[in-house]
This record gives structure tokens, sequence and C-alpha cells, in this order.
């Protein structure tokens, strides 16, 4: 049975490890990434370079009929990645209340866009109208932001991160910032990992149940101690760099291979999107 | 002589000024040999490798490598580190230092790309060395995801990529299991015999037999109590028991307890 008082304690903790938890799964398990699909063949440079052009014709278009074949391509390319269509619209789906739902909310109502008015009713005496431009605008803000968010989840899910960070390269970002990005995120994991043992090191010696301000002492030792053996291993990170030649300027692999295939997908990310933008300036 | 790689004078180091590492040590190490130096936890091991791999500077004494001393801020040291650091690969303990980049494959290339191998021969080396250690089925794998065993193998193939003609390991062995135990102790016979020079930080007693012509013993004191050949240190049972060597088993014989010590040449009973 669960104890209220040890829930009501633990909270931080086990705040802390859930965003550790989903840090870890989430972000760096790459397993999509690493799966035989068709988004997954292609050279990342090639791909994000359509994806942008994507991502631009989305939030160019002022039509919800226009960008639903957007939407409905992210959908095919999903399947074509073999990644469970369930949990991708779970993904995407989820950041859409979020972000434009509680945004666009005020705006399907005649105080803020007048027009043809479509369905009214009362709420405290006070008569509100859901108006014509009022839908129209929320259904393509939605579906503008459920287009934008799936092209950015299958491209950050079908692609390994150190891939997407050497991308960067391409729009001159210098190699210093990649291979700085790229080590923070190789020691994310072993700090996670660092931190949660240290919880369940604190755990096995003081038991799960523990007074709330012991608790906040924990973390602030933690917190503390985990930045002293950051600061350690940065230090001892450089020198294994500086021991296997490191000078000051990197020099990284560029391991890239464009076939025929990546650029036959560029071709047709290209006119895909000139074919949507012609038709969204000739309505 | 012109054989000698590395000579080390009276060398005294302390962390943050105060806290002694190495106290007066001597040492002379030639093109070739296979060197091991032997001591209990603390008593300076890294830190010597650290001073050879030119990554830190002594207090007092002189470390000369390669008929060159080697001095922080020297213009000489300065214009000869790339060099010395192609001729010189430490394989750190903690293989996580190591493996700082996103992929195997990238911290296999990084040591030859910093020295300006075009990236063709990378490749080759890449899939030379990932032949030589077992591991071309970690390539693109992430170091995170790897086990101890495997990080230690890319971390031994990051150096060996870069070809050096001295291979420092510290601890190549520590918390391994007993095969990949047997292929770094294999690795490091081999390349001894192909010409290259090696110095290993252990205090695993079982290995040094194969692992080292030479042995020198750290004690408490952070400086050097003997060096001789491993035959002579692994057989003087008061210097290993006096430093802390000693392996210690507590055994069930017919019903009773008994604990007794062992060196690692003699027969175990």
């Amino acid at each position: 049975m669960s104890n209220p008082l040890h829930k009501k304690h633990d909270f931080i903790e086990r705040s802390i490890l859930s965003a550790l938890a989903f840090l870890k799964d989430a972000t760096l398990s790459e397993e999509y990434a690493n799966r035989k699909g068709f988004l997954q063949s292609l050279d990342p440079r090639f791909k994000t370079i359509s994806f942008l052009a994507f991502l631009v014709t989305a939030v160019s278009l002022k039509s919800a009929i226009l960008i639903s074949p957007l939407y409905v391509l992210c959908l095919i390319l999903a399947l074509l990645s073999r990644i469970p269509l369930r949990n991708f619209l779970l993904r995407t789906l989820f950041f859409i209340p979020l972000f434009s739902l509680f945004i666009v909310l005020p705006t399907l109502f005649s105080v803020v866009t007048p027009g043809e008015p479509l369905w009214s009713f009362h709420i405290s005496g006070i008569n509100a109208i859901i108006t014509r431009p009022g839908l129209d605008g929320a259904v393509l803000f939605v579906l503008r932001v459920a287009t934008s968010v799936s092209l950015v989840v299958l491209l950050s899910v079908t692609t390994r991160h150190s891939e997407l960070l050497k991308v960067l390269r391409l729009f001159g970002v210098p190699q210093l910032f990649v291979l700085t990005v790229s080590m923070c995120y190789r020691y994310l994991y072993l700090f996670a990992t660092m931190v949660e043992n240290i919880f369940t090191a604190v755990k096995s010696r003081v038991g799960v149940v523990s007074h709330q301000r012991h608790g906040q002492n924990v973390v602030a030792w933690n917190i503390a101690n985990t930045w002293n053996r950051t600061t350690q291993m940065s230090e001892e990170v450089y020198m294994a760099m500086l021991s296997r030649g490191y000078t000051g300027e990197p020099r990284l692999l560029s391991k890239f291979n464009a076939t025929p295939k990546d650029w036959l997908w560029l071709l047709s990310a290209v006119v895909i999107c000139a074919f949507l933008l012609y038709k969204g300036y000739s309505l | 002589m012109s054989d000698i790689i590395f000579e080390v004078k009276d060398v005294h180091y302390s962390y943050l000024g105060k806290f002694p590492a190495l106290c007066g040590v001597d040492m002379t190490i030639r093109s070739g040999e296979k060197i091991a130096v032997i001591g209990a936890n603390g008593t300076g091991k890294s830190t010597l490798l650290q001073l050879l791999d030119g990554l830190i500077f002594p207090d007092r004494g002189t470390v000369t490598a390669f008929g060159e001393r080697l001095l922080e801020h020297s213009e000489v040291y300065e214009k000869a580190a790339h060099r010395f650091r192609q001729r010189v690969g430490l394989v750190f303990q903690n293989a996580d230092i190591q493996l700082f980049c996103p992929s195997v494959r990238e911290d296999i290339a990084f040591g030859p790309l910093q020295f300006g191998v075009a990236e063709g021969e990378v490749n080759r080396r890449i899939l030379e060395v990932a032949d030589v250690l077992d591991i071309q089925h970690l390539l693109e794998r992430v170091p995170h995801q790897l086990s101890i065993g495997e990080k230690r193998r890319v971390a031994i193939a990051s150096v060996l990529a870069i070809d050096p003609d001295v291979y420092l390991f510290d601890e190549p062995t520590a918390g391994l299991d007993p095969l990949t135990v047997r292929h770094i102790i294999d690795f490091i016979v081999n390349a001894n015999q192909r010409g290259k020079t090696i110095i290993t930080a252990t205090h695993d007693l079982h290995i040094i037999g194969e692992i080292a012509d030479t042995v020198y013993v750290f004690g408490r004191n952070k400086s050097i109590v003997r060096g001789g050949s491993s035959e002579s240190i692994l057989n003087d049972r008061s210097l290993l028991e006096s430093n802390n060597l000693i392996h210690i088993h507590r055994h069930h014989h017919d019903g009773r307890e008994h604990v007794h010590q062992h060196l690692p040449l003699e027969p175990h009973d």
C-alpha cells in the first residue's frame, strides 16, 4: 500500500527520477533512429533540408486544405519509417493542445474574430458567438502546428542526434560548437545515471521515507556533488583530448554519403513544396 | 643512449600544491621495453603515466622524452607537442573519459584526424583497428550504450588508430571479465612484439608475468621502492606484502575456514 506521507515528501525525488527516465528513454535511446526504414536510410543533410522546406511551406500556406496533404505525408513517412502510428500520434498530438488549442480558443469567438456567426450559446449570462472566420482560422492554426510538430518529431526520431548536430556544419556552425554540443549530449546520459545512482545510494542508507527538510538537503547535496564531479570530469576529458592531439581546433569525421535516392527525395520534396506554394498563391 | 625514450629524474608532483602524489621518482625507459608499474591504490601510478604523456608537469625534477625535456609553456615543447602526441598514446583508466565523441567510429577517428591524417586513410584505420580488437559490430554504437569491457576495447582502439610508438595503459584490466582481460593481454603482448614500448600501471599481479619484463613497485611513500625483473619482484613475498600487493584468500577446507596469502607465481594450495 502506498504511504501518503511518502508521496508528499518525495515529490522532488520522483520528479527528478521521472525527468531522468524520460531523458534517457525518449531522448537518448535513439530507438527509431536505429531502425531500418525509409527516412533512416536518407542522408541526414538531404533529410534536414527537405524537412526545412516542408516546414517553411507549412507555415507559409494560408489554407487548411493545402496543409492537410503535408500532414498526410507525415503519417505516410512515419509508417514507411517503421514508427508505430499510435506512438507517433500520441507524441505529436500531445503537444498540439499545449501549444495551439489554448492560444486559439479566444479567436473562435466574435469578440476577437468578427464575422458570420455559426453557433451561439450563453455562459454566465454572456452571449458567446463562434464565427466562421474564427473557426477557419483556428482549424488552420491547429493544422499548421500539428504538421510542423509532426515534421520536427519525424526528423528528430529518425535521425541520430550526432548526425543532426553534424548537419549544423552545413549552415556554417563552427566545428568547435558542434563538438561541444555533441560532448554535452554524450555525457548527459552518464550524469543522469550518476544522479540516479546517488538517489538509490541515499535511499539504501536512509530508507524510503525522509523528512521534507532532509529531502531538500539531499537534493542540494546532490546538486553540489554532481557539479564537483562534472567539473573534475571535464578536466579529465580535456586531458584525454590533448592526449590524442587536440590543439583547440577540432577536426571531425564528415561521414555523409549521398546516393541517387537522396537526390530523388530532395527533388520530390522541392516539387511538392513548389506545387503547394503555387496553389496557395493561386487561391 | 639513443634508445632511451623516457628519463625521469627526481620527479616530485603534488595536487593543488599540498597533496603529494610522487616524491622523488627516478626511472629510465628504453625503446621496446615492457614495463609495469605496480603499487596499492593512491601510490602515484596514474600520476606517473600522465607525466609521461605530457599532460601534467613535475613540481621538481625532470621528465625527458625522446631526448627533449617536457616543460609546460616551453616553445620547444609546443612545437614538438604534436609529434610527441603521435608517438605516445595513453589509455585512461576510466574509458568514459576517453570516449567523448557521440559514436565509436568518431572516437576512433578523433586522434588520426587531429594529426592531419586524410579521411580515406582514417576510414581504413578504423576498419583495421576494429578488426584487431573485434569491435566491428560496435562502430555505429553510442559509447554510453557499451559495457565496461567494450568501452575499454574501444578506448584502446582510439589510441591504436594513432599507431604510437609508446603505449601507456592505466589499469587496463580493472573490473573486466576474464575473456576481455585475455584479449587485452594478448593485444599488449602483440604490440610489444611489433616493437612498441609498453608501460602499464596496475595492481593486478596475475597479468604482470605476461605484460612486463621489468617491474617498478611504488610504495606508500609515493616513490619507487624497488625495480627489477618481473620474476624477481613477483617472488619477493616480503616486498609485495609490505606494499599491500598480496592476494589474501579465505577458504573452507574440510569444514574449517582458513585465510592465507599467495603469490601470483606460486601454485595455489
